[in-house]
């Protein structure tokens, strides 16, 4: 597949996952990726919600993005109305209501189920990418196996149900 | 769930300030009163804007507003503690709140409502104790309890009656609570009280529910197996009689017959077979007069305690329960909850949310 050359917004289950199989120089080195502060927040020990948490410099991080993003309740409203039955957690809110202020042409990683359901719903489907296909279309391949739900084979079948179980699949 | 709760939460703020409809028309910078009456009642949906000059008129957080985990305004429960104060009551109700609210917003999306009828006991504050414990036998033989009905008491209120159990770590004092929603029903038991407490605290708060309309609980109760008001004694009757109905009870033969020197180890170990404290088995059998109040009163509470156990190390049942997980998990699985607001919820990491799911024997949607 061409490599993206727009911006990548990319959310924090994506950042651990990049970090803990070795390839966040490879990620943000190849794309301009961005972020926003819930998020950055979201990686740093204590806030990860991971059981082996990984030491991530939030500088260093942060140095290496092209942009994180402040977002408000004005930006996080958005969110809330156009989809208030979606419990997306907090950095995966700030993500998506970020992405909804922008007109160019991002792309979105961000592989939780519900995060996924809110692009399907708003017709922002064809945004969603996989971590690895990032990381494939850089020309780099982890050291260690990603996880299920960071592949594109995943991304794609759930992207499949969750078009049809949002009855947009129907003619 | 719809959007229709964030209308009922802007009107529940607009009360609390003691606003009208027209102050908050003027704020919202609306013609009439008409618009606020239709935001309100869900028949017109907030726009976003809307929704940020509510938060900054009406001084409250966005979440809410918005947030489905949230009882705002909504359920009324009914405490078994000891010595908690009111503040830490109520900011653990808080969190409480926050696991109701988010079975009760998410288990009709994945197709587990809860019953349409409610079940309720005819009974009254006028009721006497020996009504309170035939029903509590009637109880027991309609649901088919069995010899221990402590074992399946929590399944049957579950499965039979909809109503959803959660074992919760709660901090010393709390017993457990029954809360009412308009919509569902829910006993909350802390996990760390010894067996035998943690099933009269289910069978007690069982009544509480089952006679919500009729006898209202108090809001805060302290934890005994006897004493306490009138429909506080209804209940523990209740209670008794559902965990040591009389069929039970005649599998251990004649009390007055034993001698009294064993009465202590004999109530000990028919108590540990009933899964019940041996304190409220000597009680259940003076109520049946199979024990004399004066032969009750000679053994002594310390020979009773935990069942004359010297540490108590039954294994704990896992935080929450089976269909709660299960409901969690296909939210997880079907992509209406993420698993990072997910384990939150029940203030997890992502990976201990998987194990948890695995202890209940439901299959982990965790895949991140």
């Amino acid at each position: 597949m061409a490599r993206h050359h727009g911006p990548v917004l990319i959310d924090t289950n994506a950042i651990l996952e990049c970090f803990r199989v070795g390839s966040w120089r490879a990620l943000s080195s190849g794309y301009n990726v961005e972020t926003v502060e819930d998020c950055v927040t979201e990686t740093q020990t204590g806030f990860q919600r991971r059981r082996a948490e990984l030491q991530i410099d939030a500088a260093l991080l942060t140095a290496s993005l092209k942009a994180v993003h402040p977002v408000d309740d004005a930006q996080r409203a958005v969110v809330a109305v156009r989809a208030p039955d979606i419990a997306l957690d907090v950095g995966e809110r700030s993500l998506w209501a970020h992405a909804l202020t922008r007109s160019d042409a991002w792309v979105l990683c961000g592989p939780d189920k519900a995060s996924m359901r809110f692009g399907v719903r708003l017709g922002l489907k064809d945004r969603l990418i996989a971590l690895e296909a990032l990381l494939t279309d850089a020309g780099h391949r982890p050291k260690e196996a990603l996880k299920l739900a960071y592949t594109t084979k995943w991304l794609e079948n759930v992207l499949g149900e969750l078009f049809i179980s949002e009855g947009l699949g129907r003619s | 769930m719809s959007a229709s709760f964030i209308g009922p939460r802007i009107k529940a703020l607009r009360e609390e300030r003691k606003l009208s409809q027209d102050d908050l028309a003027r704020l919202f910078g609306f013609k009439d009163r008409q618009t606020v009456s239709a935001i309100e009642t869900g028949e017109r949906r907030v726009t976003a804007e809307e929704l940020v000059i509510a938060v900054e008129k009406l001084g409250a957080s966005l979440d809410y507003f918005t947030d489905p985990f949230l009882l705002v305004g909504e359920g009324r429960f009914s405490w078994r503690q000891t010595n908690v104060g009111p503040q830490r009551l109520s900011a653990y109700e808080r969190n409480a709140g926050r696991w109701i609210a988010a079975f009760r917003s998410i288990a009709p999306q994945v197709g587990r409502e809860a019953p349409l009828l409610r079940r309720a006991l005819g009974l009254h504050k006028g009721s006497r104790f020996e009504d309170a414990m035939e029903a509590g036998e009637r109880f027991v033989a309609e649901f088919k309890l069995g010899d221990v009905p402590a074992a399946r008491l929590a399944e049957v209120m579950e499965r039979e009656l909809g109503i959803l159990v959660l074992h919760v770590n709660a901090f010393d004092g709390i017993s457990g609570a029954a809360c009412r929603l308009p919509e569902l029903d829910v006993v909350l038991i802390n996990r760390h009280e010894v067996v035998g407490r943690r099933h009269f605290d289910l069978a007690h708060e069982l009544f509480h529910i089952l006679t919500w309309d009729a006898m209202p609980p108090e809001h805060s109760e302290e934890a005994r197996e006897t004493g306490g008001n009138r429909v506080e004694q209804l209940a523990n009757n209740f209670a008794s009689a559902v965990l040591m109905p009389t069929p039970a009870l005649d599998r251990f033969g004649d009390w007055s017959a034993i001698d009294a020197g064993k009465l202590a180890s004999r109530l000990n170990a028919v108590a540990e077979e009933l899964q019940v404290t041996a304190s409220a088995l000597k009680w259940r059998l003076v109520a049946l007069d199979r024990l004399k109040p004066a032969v009750a009163r000679t053994v002594p509470d310390a020979a009773l305690r935990n069942n004359g156990r010297i540490a108590d190390d039954a294994a704990l049942p896992p935080p929450f329960s089976k269909p709660f997980m299960e409901v969690i998990g296909l939210a997880v699985d079907e992509g209406r909850v993420s698993a990072r607001r997910a384990a939150a919820l029940l203030d997890l990491t992502v990976d201990d949310l998987a194990d948890l799911f695995a202890t209940h024997g439901v299959q982990s949607p965790v895949e991140l």
